[in-house]
């Protein structure tokens, strides 16, 4: 992947270069000024186009944009400042640098660097172009053929051009700023616009991986605990989704469609609905212990969400209940795709009910549902519903910092933005968390049959 | 080019020259304030906007309660409410993030209006930061009469031997970092700021005798925790005192009837010394965001928002315990059950200026291992876990 970027970059400057060497006069002054070349050949608002990119670009480079890049560097050295003023009686606020616009426009300086660069080798690429074909003897397409050109041949370059503008301004400039947190400092001590942060380099990773033993215990507990329930989570929703639909589907067994509607229906309540009640259910001093207690089963109350251990149980059960309905779903609806004629040559062969299920059935939904897998348990990774309104991360411990025994590396993260304001450490966490869902991602992904066998499906 | 911005400039000089020769200035105000509050914030704006009319006032107001003041105010300062109310609490994170006006119209006038305590906790470093608003942000006892005697409720032990002949629980939310100080506060730890960093002392020799004391506490078959909802539910049937504060007193009197009843919170015996348990004296401030554009006429705001006028109608409408000392004398104030109790704990509270930042979820998490009888570790361990959490390294 390297090399493949490397020859592209090397291919690009070699156009670049080749312009230089092979162009005409025109050519190579476009190289200082931008739409010469077509200027001098007939392309007069396109050149001008480029010409006034390049002026806009130019201005803004020097009114703003170099303060933007050497402000990123440091990202802020005055700070706010108050002054007495005798005749109002009150302090005056100067504002001072502010670290996070400063890096926000850094940043977007950046991004318009590069994309000016971009379009100054495709004026490059363009004056080249239009030599090449005056001397071939065919004229440079004119305003208006350069927009039919566009609205046909390039049609697709057209109507994509705004939705990756979007994507680049809306998407990637943000990850990229949210991303650069992670090397600061920017924490509840370091606060804008009152206080600057500054860069740190790699000192967040050390304290989440070995530096700080309180964070570290944290990450490499919380990271082993979501590591458990998205595993526990997938499969067993899966494994049961698919056990319940089975039962269902056998034959002989009737009201089919009552069944599969009376677990449907769970999907008609909301989920946050479903789990902000069983958790309402389930606290300490909730309906089930009440009735419990009652009946005299408990003394007192039985910890289902406040044991870190139980609480991690309960979690993974009451996960089963909002997700069971929807493998049983996507199981059911594969179950019965699966060619008759299949099980009825197995039958002949003698193979009985648990050779037909690993033989066929299984190997025929993995190879379907593989993907869906994948995105469910990258999901679970992340699923901060559950959590969240389940068990709010709780039970508390104090051998973690600012997180609970349930607690999965998203939901922490949504702690240490929202309660503690570090939002350095949670970047970094949001750095680990999208490694390890890429990780596994890539890793199962490519192991699946339904990637290596794409071209088998019948 | 350098015309241009020259002439560009100078477009801005105009426009702002002729923005200026207005007759009347125009100030737009964002004031941020609880739900339950809306109602009675816009009438006393429009008595604001009544009363100075030598400006053309445009006042908004938006809906953001008290304990999420500084989280919404530092997720966008510039985008945040000119005056806007917060617990005492966060003061000092909201004047470290550079983010209230030092208050310097007026001062000598708000500093005698207010009683001592609410002053104290507007003030960080010497300087005064904010306006006090009221003074109930506390917590005592409620208690059932038809369960405990007035003298019952003097002593802790007593109250949990009788409940539990009388099968009736005491009430109070141990795995909570602001109640759960109450014990400690009592014993006699502290809460400090050394060097400009607040530091506990929970994990000293008090302190370890104070945990024992909340672990049988816990575990005493009398005690009952839960949250508001529950305590609410409950007190009458099964609960026969709990504590709590201010902002559950019309639900409690309306449950209780004829037997409700508060006071001050009970002693404890630590040891064999018998202990007042101490408590948070909290107060809501208001506070004029730093970047606000027009900081004179916030103050103003901010001030009259908080004066004996507001703060009455604020008892009136809201049941808001007053800050303000003419205010919180008035008679109808005194007669209030709740308010009464309160005003007998303060002389037991501390202020939460020296609370640090970290010190609420270790707190939370040595609460519940208490309620849930997690005694994995020895309480000497979870106090040391809790203070090295808060104190920081």
């Amino acid at each position: 992947m390297v090399k493949k970027a490397l020859t592209s970059i090397h291919d690009l400057f070699n156009k670049y270069i080749m312009c230089f060497i092979k162009g005409d006069l025109s050519t190579r002054l476009s190289g200082l000024i931008m739409g010469f070349g077509m200027f001098t050949r007939g392309q007069i608002i396109k050149g001008l186009a480029y010409l006034f990119f390049q002026i806009t670009f130019i201005l803004f480079m020097i009114i703003r944009g170099l303060d933007y890049i050497i402000g990123l560097q440091t990202l802020g050295t005055v700070g706010q400042t108050r002054i007495f003023d005798e005749v109002r009686g009150i302090y005056v606020v100067y504002p001072g640098d502010n670290s996070m616009l400063m890096l926000l426009f850094g940043v977007a300086t950046i991004f318009v660097v590069i994309s000016f660069f971009l379009v100054y080798l495709s004026n490059l690429k363009t004056c080249y172009a239009n030599q090449v074909s005056i001397n071939n003897g065919i004229r440079p397409r004119n305003f208006r053929q350069e927009i039919d050109f566009y609205l046909n041949e390039k049609y697709h370059v057209t109507i994509l051009t705004i939705p990756v503008i979007g994507t680049f301004m809306f998407t990637i400039l943000p990850l990229i700023f949210m991303i650069l947190i992670a090397f600061t400092n920017f924490d509840k001590n370091h606060q804008p616009p009152g206080n600057l942060f500054t860069w740190v380099g790699f000192n967040n990773f050390k304290d989440a991986l070995w530096n700080d033993p309180l964070k570290s215990t944290t990450f490499f507990g919380l990271l082993i605990w979501t590591l458990v329930w998205a595993v526990l989570a997938t499969a067993l929703n899966y494994i049961l989704g698919m056990i319940l639909a089975l039962m269902i589907n056998k034959k002989g067994i009737k009201l089919k469609k009552f069944w599969r509607t009376i677990f449907v229906i769970t999907i008609a309540v909301p989920q946050f609905v479903s789990l902000l009640l069983m958790s309402q259910l389930l606290a300490d001093q909730g309906t089930l212990n009440v009735i419990l207690r009652q009946l005299g089963f408990v003394k007192d109350f039985f910890p289902f969400l406040s044991n870190g251990d139980v609480a991690k149980f309960t979690v993974i059960i009451v996960n089963l209940w909002v997700g069971v309905p929807y493998s049983m779903l996507i199981t059911s609806g594969i179950l019965m795709n699966i060619p008759v004629d299949l099980y009825e040559s197995a039958k002949i062969d003698g193979a009985n009910a648990r050779v037909q299920f690993m033989k066929i059935t299984l190997p025929y939904m993995l190879f379907v549902t593989g993907p869906y897998l994948i995105t469910q348990f990258i999901g679970n990774i992340n699923n901060f519903n559950v959590i969240y309104l389940l068990t709010g991360g709780g039970p508390l411990t104090l051998n973690y910092y600012q997180a609970g025994k349930t607690d999965l590396l998203v939901t922490w993260l949504y702690k240490l933005t929202v309660n503690e304001q570090n939002y350095s450490l949670a970047s970094t966490i949001g750095i680990f968390i999208f490694l390890l869902s890429a990780f596994f991602s890539l890793l199962v992904y490519n192991k699946t049959s339904s990637a290596k066998k794409e071209d088998e499906f019948q | 080019m350098k015309k241009i911005i020259l002439l560009l400039s100078a477009l801005l000089l105009v426009a702002s020259l002729s923005a200026c020769t207005k007759k009347k200035t125009e100030v737009t105000l964002k004031v941020w304030g609880s739900q339950e509050d809306q109602v009675m914030l816009q009438e006393m704006v429009d008595a604001f906007i009544a009363a100075n009319t030598d400006k053309i006032y445009t006042i908004t107001l938006g809906v953001v309660g008290e304990p999420d003041a500084k989280t919404k105010y530092l997720e966008d300062p510039e985008a945040a409410a000119d005056v806007f109310s917060f617990p005492n609490d966060q003061i000092s994170g909201l004047v470290d993030a550079g983010a209230l006006y030092e208050v310097t119209l007026n001062k000598a006038a708000i500093i005698a209006a207010n009683v001592a305590g609410s002053i104290d906790v507007s003030t960080v470093g010497g300087k005064l930061y904010a306006y006090p608003v009221t003074a109930d942000n506390g917590y005592f006892l409620y208690y059932d009469k038809s369960v405990f005697s007035a003298d019952d409720v003097k002593s802790l032990d007593t109250m949990l031997t009788k409940a539990a002949t009388a099968n009736k629980k005491v009430f109070m939310d141990v795995s909570n970092g602001w109640y759960i100080a109450s014990f400690f506060i009592g014993a006699g730890n502290t809460f400090k700021t050394v060097d400009g960093k607040k530091v506990i002392d929970f994990n000293n020799a008090t302190g370890l005798k104070v945990g024992e004391f909340i672990k049988s506490f816990t575990a005493n078959s009398a005690f009952v925790t839960g949250d508001d909802a529950y305590l609410k539910g409950n007190i009458g049937t099964t609960i026969a005192a709990g504590v709590s504060g201010t902002w559950n007193a019309s639900d409690i009197s309306t449950v209780l009837g004829a037997n409700y009843a508060a006071t001050k919170l009970p002693s404890y015996m630590l040891g064999t010394t018998s202990t007042q348990m101490g408590s948070f004296a909290g107060y809501k401030l208001m506070g004029v965001n730093a970047l606000t554009k027009f900081p004179e006429e916030a103050m103003a705001l901010a001030e009259f928002l908080t004066n004996e006028a507001n703060q009455i109608k604020r008892f009136e409408t809201r049941k808001l315990g007053p800050s303000n000392i003419k205010a919180a004398t008035s008679t109808t104030v005194v007669a209030d059950v709740a308010l009464a109790a309160l005003a007998a704990q303060a002389a037991f509270a501390i202020s939460q200026n020296s609370v640090p930042d970290s010190y609420w979820g270790p707190g939370e998490a040595f609460g519940l291992a208490m309620e849930t009888k997690d005694y994995s570790k020895t309480i000497q361990e979870m106090l040391d876990a809790w203070v090295l959490q808060a104190n920081g390294s």
